[in-house]
């Protein structure tokens, strides 16, 4: 298999605040803003894009919206006849939009490739919403007639945890505190202007009311409207855009290792397989340790930041010892020791992640690989991590069925 | 100077609870104090919805004058007065301040229609050379713009250190401003607000609001914002801004016989549910709309205009230069109204520059206010969108306005804006 290079080269991500449905916009107008904005952040030119790859989770549930990718050749006359392709993989879509993207640059078949990740879901009650989402789990044996699934999944999550190692649900309520204090920092988080301190997050009752088992509304990501648009393309494309641009190749981030892993759809499979096993979510695990591999890391240590799917405060506090941070079972000590926080010696979520900068579901993937490139690039504003060189996403979909992590780096 | 603890008086009242609550919520420690302890304690409910929080009770101290304002007023860094628009409400409580406070603390009123140097008058020298105007737009919790300035007798350090306060610790827009009536955002708005409350009087009040709503620029109708800021308080406004100002389009700000009728009638907005405003809602959830004509209320006839219609579906898919091309391309009685509308707010905005905000900001403050205290697009932003500068400019001479000399040599309204369709709803 070819094992060439493919590049990074900027995009933009609309502000993950705006409520599209009470805007009464298309999602086709999200998925135009994102690509406008992206013209203006990078050099790409309407005639460089070879193609446009879209992920989407839901739209024909939220918008009544399928086949998404033939949007995009509305945005300029230089499009009719663009091949467009649409990817779902539940909250990780936009990352299989990644990887298919990555196979067809290495394959030759197209040297600059927009990427378009895009959920608008405020059209939806957070009942109908739930319902919606449970389709990402197995619906009629997991999510059918339960209001909230999702959150009751990932309440199980932290129920394996505390079975097999003990959690105290305190560092739980200091994950949501870093996310919503990371996400004061970004200019396009949804929850930039919302209140959160660690003694919130620890209580509960009227405005901390427990949605499901262990989880609170602060252990949540929110329900977002978003969309990100951003570009990756071969290596003579990117030596030719440094040209342009009058950078070196070398400035340009590119895809240092990738991991990809499907386990089992029932959260309770994934559990009782991982029985006696080290890893709570092997597969998880597996994705994460196949991308160190393919970027020759030694470890964790290797990164200076992570962007991880803490669609809630459980995923994350599951992430902290699948990248390795900590032994199994021991996440708690990064976040007591402040390993993950911003000045860190590992961050995790700088942009405020899933629960601070908000989860649009199918544009997740892509705001992450987004993130990363703003960290490796220096461009991350209030929100960057001093030296940043090297960074990991994780992305999920499902109750951590689908994983893909990529390592981003220079 | 280092702010740490704040008394914030008028503590029972919306602005006062909800500034108030923003500082609890940035772990200030703050007394809400009001007439009544009663009074307070809804201050503090209020706030704790605001932060949807009750955690943030624990940086706050309730109570009332009688028992608490010696004890906040000798301790505080900052006084902060939300009290009754009213001279006389003011100067009595800056008078009782002014004997307990301490010679280095901050006193700020949040005044957006007083003559700013009227209010300290009569009080000690280290009050006057420490009072400074900190306008928070409402809620905070929303709008993240703060007007700031200082009277002629404010010791500039002190606004200095005020719009660092409030821009780092409590990340407010902070916009420094002159200070004269209205500052920027209200001098601005309420010309096009008493404007619009005029043609209402020909063409209905659900006319107006549907010509010139959201998709003009703005998440929330015209007519429909003065329901929620109130009609009394827009009068007070209007009456300040004719008596305080002068220029060319002081003509604008007139308030017709059927506002004063409505106002007499306490017909005032959302604060007189049951009487209603502009708007009156039904149980059924539906609006009637009052009639300028016989003062009533008429029900709804959903207006239908091919050229709006056009726009907000170009809007919608996210075409929004398009959208303005349809408008400006317009002809009729409607389309005039939309261009007359669009043309006074630009050609005001860029004439207020150098008059409400320092010159050398250009129209960037005025900019700021527009959009973080109104949440109406910026007039540089209506301007790209119009198409650029000489469009604009074509715009403001069709109505035969004053094109400003500095909406001539502004390079701001040609640059591309990011999410600039926030401001633009397809409604």
């Amino acid at each position: 298999m070819s094992e060439q290079k493919v590049y990074l080269l900027g995009g933009y991500q609309t502000d993950f605040a705006r409520n599209w449905a009470r805007e009464n916009k298309h999602i086709c107008a999200m998925m135009r803003e994102a690509y406008e904005g992206s013209l203006r952040t990078t050099r790409i030119e309407p005639a460089d894009i070879k193609a446009a790859f879209i992920g989407n989770f839901a739209a024909e549930l939220y918008c009544m919206q399928g086949h998404l990718g033939a949007f995009f050749v509305d945005f300029d006359p230089a499009f009719r006849g663009l091949p467009t392709s649409r990817f779902e993989g539940a909250c990780a879509s936009s990352a299989l939009a990644v990887m298919s993207a990555m196979a067809h640059i290495r394959a030759g078949m197209y040297d600059c490739i927009a990427l378009i990740g895009v959920e608008l879901m405020k059209t939806a009650s957070p009942a109908k919403g739930g319902d919606y989402l449970g389709t990402a789990a197995w619906y009629s044996r997991e999510s059918a007639g339960v209001e909230f699934p999702f959150p009751k999944l990932f309440g199980k999550l932290g129920d394996v945890y505390e079975e097999r190692f003990g959690l105290d649900d305190t560092y739980l309520a200091q994950i949501a505190a870093i996310n919503y204090a990371n996400a004061k920092l970004n200019p396009n988080a949804q929850t930039r202007d919302w209140f959160m301190s660690y003694d919130h997050a620890c209580s509960k009752g009227q405005y901390n009311s427990t949605v499901s088992g262990r989880i609170k509304v602060t252990d949540c990501s929110q329900i977002t409207d978003g969309a990100v648009c951003m570009y990756m393309a071969s290596a003579p494309f990117a030596a030719e855009y440094a040209r342009r641009c009058g950078i070196t190749l070398e400035s340009i981030p590119y895809i240092q290792g990738w991991g990809q892993t499907t386990a089992p759809m029932e959260f309770s499979a994934k559990v009782a397989e991982s029985e006696n096993q080290p890893f709570v979510l092997p597969w998880t695990r597996k994705a994460i340790t196949d991308a160190y591999s393919r970027a020759g890391l030694k470890d964790c240590w290797d990164l200076d930041a992570i962007e991880t799917h803490d669609c809630f405060t459980t995923s994350e506090y599951m992430a902290i010892d699948h990248f390795g941070l900590t032994a199994p079972g021991q996440s708690w000590r990064a976040i007591e020791e402040g390993v993950i926080e911003l000045g860190g010696k590992l961050p995790i979520n700088p942009s405020g992640g899933l629960i601070g900068c908000g989860h649009p579901v199918g544009a997740t993937g892509v705001r992450q690989l987004l993130d990363a490139y703003k960290q490796v690039t220096g461009t991350a504003g209030e929100y960057q991590v001093k030296n940043a060189r090297r960074v990991a996403t994780l992305n999920i979909g499902g109750s951590a069925t689908t994983n893909v992590c990529f390592i981003v780096g220079k | 100077m280092k702010i740490q603890k704040v008394a914030v008086l008028g503590a029972s009242g919306t602005v006062g609870s909800l500034t108030g609550g923003l500082l609890a919520q940035n772990d200030i420690g703050v007394w809400f104090l009001s007439r009544t302890q009663a009074g307070s304690q809804k201050g503090l409910a209020r706030a704790q919805k605001q932060a949807r929080s009750g955690t943030i009770a624990k940086n706050i101290t309730c109570g009332d004058y009688d028992t608490l304002l010696a004890e906040a007023c000798s301790q505080a860094d900052w006084i902060l007065e939300c009290v009754a628009e009213d001279y006389a409400v003011k100067q009595a409580i800056y008078e009782k301040v002014d004997a307990l406070r301490r010679p280095d603390s901050v006193i700020s009123s949040v005044t957006s229609s007083l003559v700013l140097d009227e209010l300290p008058k009569g009080r000690s020298h280290s009050f006057r050379k420490n009072f400074l105007s900190t306008h928070f737009y409402n809620p905070p919790g929303k709008m993240a713009a703060c007007e700031i300035c200082g009277t002629s007798q404010t010791d500039p350090a002190v606004v200095d250190v005020m719009a660092d306060f409030c821009a780092a610790k409590l990340r407010r827009a902070v916009i420094p401003v002159k200070p004269t009536a209205g500052f920027a955002g209200n001098r601005i708005a309420f010309v096009l607000f008493a404007r619009i409350t005029e043609l209402a009087v020909e063409h209905g009040i659900e006319m107006m609001d549907y010509l010139v709503g959201p998709y003009t620029g703005r998440l929330m109708p015209p007519l429909a914002t003065l329901d929620l800021v109130g009609l009394d308080i827009h009068k007070a406004i209007i009456r300040s801004l004719q008596a305080h100002t002068d220029d060319a389009f002081h003509d604008k700000l007139v308030l017709p016989g059927y506002v004063e009728k409505m106002i007499a009638a306490g017909h005032l907005g959302n604060k007189t549910r049951d009487k209603g405003g502009f708007y009156k809602k039904l149980e059924s959830g539906e609006f009637m709309y009052i009639d300028p004509a016989s003062g009533g209320y008429i029900t709804a006839f959903r207006p239908h205009v091919q050229f709006v219609e056009k726009a907000k579906d170009q809007i919608h898919l996210g075409r929004y230069r398009d959208a303005f091309q349809t408008i400006l391309t317009a002809k009729g009685t409607e389309a005039n109204i939309v261009h007359e509308l669009l043309a006074t707010y630009i050609a005001y905005a860029y004439m207020l520059i150098g008059q409400v905000t320092d010159e050398r900001y250009g129209i960037e403050g005025i900019d700021r206010v527009m959009s973080t205290g109104f949440n109406w697009a910026s007039p540089s932003l209506m301007v790209y969108m119009l198409g650029g500068k000489d469009r604009a400019i074509e715009l403001i001479q069709s109505q035969n306005l004053p094109v400003p000399d500095s909406l001539r040599t502004d390079s701001t309204s040609e640059q591309y804006v990011f999410n600039a369709g926030k401001y633009f709803p397809a409604k």
